[in-house]
């Protein structure tokens, strides 16, 4: 069975009598340890795709399937738990907490997981070390150049061991050596240790990297193809 | 579970650290709200305990006559208390001593100083009635109280403002242009706030200060004393012993059998009452300013927070991208609304118990601090934290993630 599973996916906004059919009936269905690239112009519906496959946020209609579980008739409020130790995020803007050091950063999931301090600080340093920031455990966000706050943040998506991992333009805010870094960093994760990735990119070069490419239009998927 | 919640505690604190100024506004409207309570709890407090410390030091066994301010108007031709009633009353059974009891302010003056005073006129049976020692001196007699003497005994205050270092006896001072010689000085009683203040005031003969100098003439009657303050022999026959004296006033005032009386006879039991009731309600009412300013304190913590969490919705949503639950997110800001409350309640505690200290030694203000009012606002404060960080707390909870994440 595969891990994510969606069919006939529809979010639809209305804003006064105009609807916006942000998806409209999308089906995909990704195994474990896939690289998926998702593609797509502006506005076609990408991230509002991702945030659902992310549990952020609920399809108006349609049916998600993650790991064995019906997302979709469950509360997101209750999905806290799915999201922590199934999912790690890794936003375009980095959404790292401010004022918090690095390595508390990477504790940050654990802490809504209970883990022991002790373990949380070793495996926070751990992942660090995975993306190699060890140097830069007590630095702040704001001490810290773009592309190591977004490998804090992917240090953060993993520090949970989840499988899966969402990347929303994880470059889209990084020049292109910083950009090869993360995608190098993304192909380890992928390829040493069978993280499942879906990322979304404008990029062709960076889209390279996965081994599946989604393309959206108007809310559509218009094509997939794996390499 | 512990490490966690230690974490989310950590994670309050680095809040309210982040915004110190902000924080240290905020706990002021709590600092100033618990100070509030305290001080004024024990304000009120103090304030009841000397009501009720003086009259239990008039003895309960203490009974005033006299006319009733507010005289039935079906009583034709009251009389006013007299001496003749004096003389009745001690005649009763059960009765320890019957004194009149005039009070009227005069300027006393010695040498260069005049001070205010307000002057008793009585006779020596009032020394038996109530607890004034002397201190020097001596009580003025019958002896002299018959002869309309000019003999004067001042209470101890009024000694040291009128003579400071100078030896009071013997000494002549002027009241109403009329000399008097000061024969004694009482001790000082210490007592102030309800009845006659002795240490402030001063006691000539009541026949001296009638026919001398007008004292307390507000009746056509020159006989006429404000009152009689009668000593009962023992407290536990005190109705008994009203009764008779009751009777016997009606008599020496002719009051036909089924006519009413036209004099009141007031014990301390009912003053007791009053004064208690008193003491509460001015208890309660210091109180309710307290804790008036408190809620004005909790409003000002419940406005930090729901600005906190406009301000951090974005990190809200982030925490819970990552995972946290509405109850995490929900704790975070309780912990930190409760932090800010409680460090303003500790700091007010500290406050409020040195302004009560400094009121009490420099004024003559009592103030009682008690335990049970420091911990009403230390439970205060904190209820305050969870009641008025509550609802920003649960605005944060309810956010979807995506809401929060998109917030900008
Ligand atoms: N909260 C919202 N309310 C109303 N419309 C929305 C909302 N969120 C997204 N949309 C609409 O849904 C559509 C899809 O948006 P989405 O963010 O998924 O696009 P995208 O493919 O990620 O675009 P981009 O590449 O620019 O990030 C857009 O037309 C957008 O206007
Ligand atoms: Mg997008």
């Amino acid at each position: 069975m595969a891990l994510i599973d969606t069919r006939d996916l529809y979010k639809i906004y209305t804003l006064g009598d105009v609807e916006v059919k942000a998806l409209n009936g999308v089906s995909v269905s990704i195994e474990k340890g896939e690289f998926v690239a998702v593609m797509g112009p502006s506005g076609s519906g990408k991230s509002t795709f991702m945030n659902i496959l992310g549990c952020l946020d609920k399809p108006t209609h349609g049916k998600y399937i993650l790991d064995g579980i019906d997302v979709t008739a469950t509360d997101l409020s209750q999905l806290a738990g799915v999201r922590n130790r199934k999912i790690g995020f890794v936003f375009q803007g980095f959404n790292l907490i401010k004022r918090t050091t690095a390595i508390e950063n990477v504790e940050l999931p654990m802490i809504y997981n209970h883990t022991p301090a002790h373990l949380r600080h070793e495996k926070a340093m751990e992942a660090l070390k995975a993306v190699g920031l060890e140097s830069r455990a007590q630095h702040l966000p704001n001490q810290l150049s773009g592309g190591q706050q977004q490998r804090v943040a992917i240090a953060r998506s993993l520090v949970c061991d989840a499988p899966i991992i969402f990347a929303d333009e994880p470059t889209g805010n990084l020049d292109t050596k910083m950009s090869i870094e993360v995608m190098e960093l993304f192909t380890r994760l992928n390829k040493e240790m069978g993280k499942t990735i879906i990322l979304i990119t404008h990029e062709p070069d960076i889209a390279e990297y996965a081994s599946r490419l989604i393309k959206f239009k108007d809310g559509e998927k218009i094509s997939d193809e794996v390499k | 579970m512990w490490d966690s919640f230690y974490a989310i505690f950590k994670i309050s604190l680095k809040a309210i650290f982040a915004n110190k100024m902000r924080a240290a506004l905020t706990s002021l409207g709590i600092v100033i709200g618990v100070s509030a309570v305290i001080t004024m709890l024990a304000v009120g407090s103090g304030a009841q305990k000397s009501v009720t410390d003086s009259v239990a030091r008039f003895g309960t066994n203490i009974l005033f006559l006299r006319q009733p301010w507010d005289l039935d108007e079906s009583i034709s031709s009251p009389k006013d208390v007299t001496m003749d009633d004096v003389y009745a009353i001690r005649q009763v059974d059960g009765v320890a001593a019957a004194a009149p009891y005039i009070t009227t302010s005069f300027d006393v003056k010695y040498s260069n100083t005049s001070v205010a005073l307000s002057v008793l006129a009585t006779d020596p049976d009032i020394f038996l009635t109530y607890d004034w020692p002397i201190e020097s001196g001596r009580e003025f007699t019958q002896r002299e109280v018959d002869d309309y003497a000019q003999v004067i005994v001042l209470g101890a205050s009024a000694a040291q403002t009128i003579f400071s270092d100078v030896d009071p006896l013997n000494k002549t001072v002027v009241l109403d242009n009329i000399p008097f010689k000061v024969v004694g000085v009482v001790k000082k009683t210490g007592q102030s706030g309800m009845g006659f203040d002795m240490d402030e005031g001063a006691l000539i003969p009541y026949t001296t200060g009638k026919v001398k100098m007008n004292a307390g003439w507000n009746s056509s009657d020159r006989r006429a004393l404000d009152r009689v303050v009668i000593k009962v022999a023992d407290f536990n026959t005190i109705e008994n012993t009203k009764v008779d004296i009751q009777n016997t006033v009606r008599n020496t005032h002719r009051i036909h059998p089924l006519g009413k009386d036209d004099f009141q006879l007031d014990d301390f039991a009912s003053f007791i009452e009053q004064a208690k009731t008193m003491g509460k309600t001015m208890s309660l009412l210091l109180g309710a300013i307290g804790a008036v300013s408190l809620i004005v304190g909790g409003i000002g913590v419940m406005n930090i927070m729901l600005v906190s969490v406009t301000e951090r919705t974005r990190e809200i949503g982030i925490r819970m991208a990552i995972g946290a639950t509405s109850w995490d997110i929900r704790m975070q800001f309780l912990v930190e609304s409760v932090t800010l409350s409680c460090i303003g309640g500790l700091i007010g505690i500290v406050l409020g118990v040195i302004i009560t200290m400094v009121v009490a030694a420099n004024s003559s203000i009592p103030a009682e601090l008690s335990i049970s009012a420091v911990l009403l606002s230390v439970g205060f404060s904190a209820a305050t934290g969870i009641f008025f960080g509550f609802y920003p707390a649960y605005k944060a909870s309810k956010l979807t993630p995506i809401d929060a994440l998109r917030y900008e």
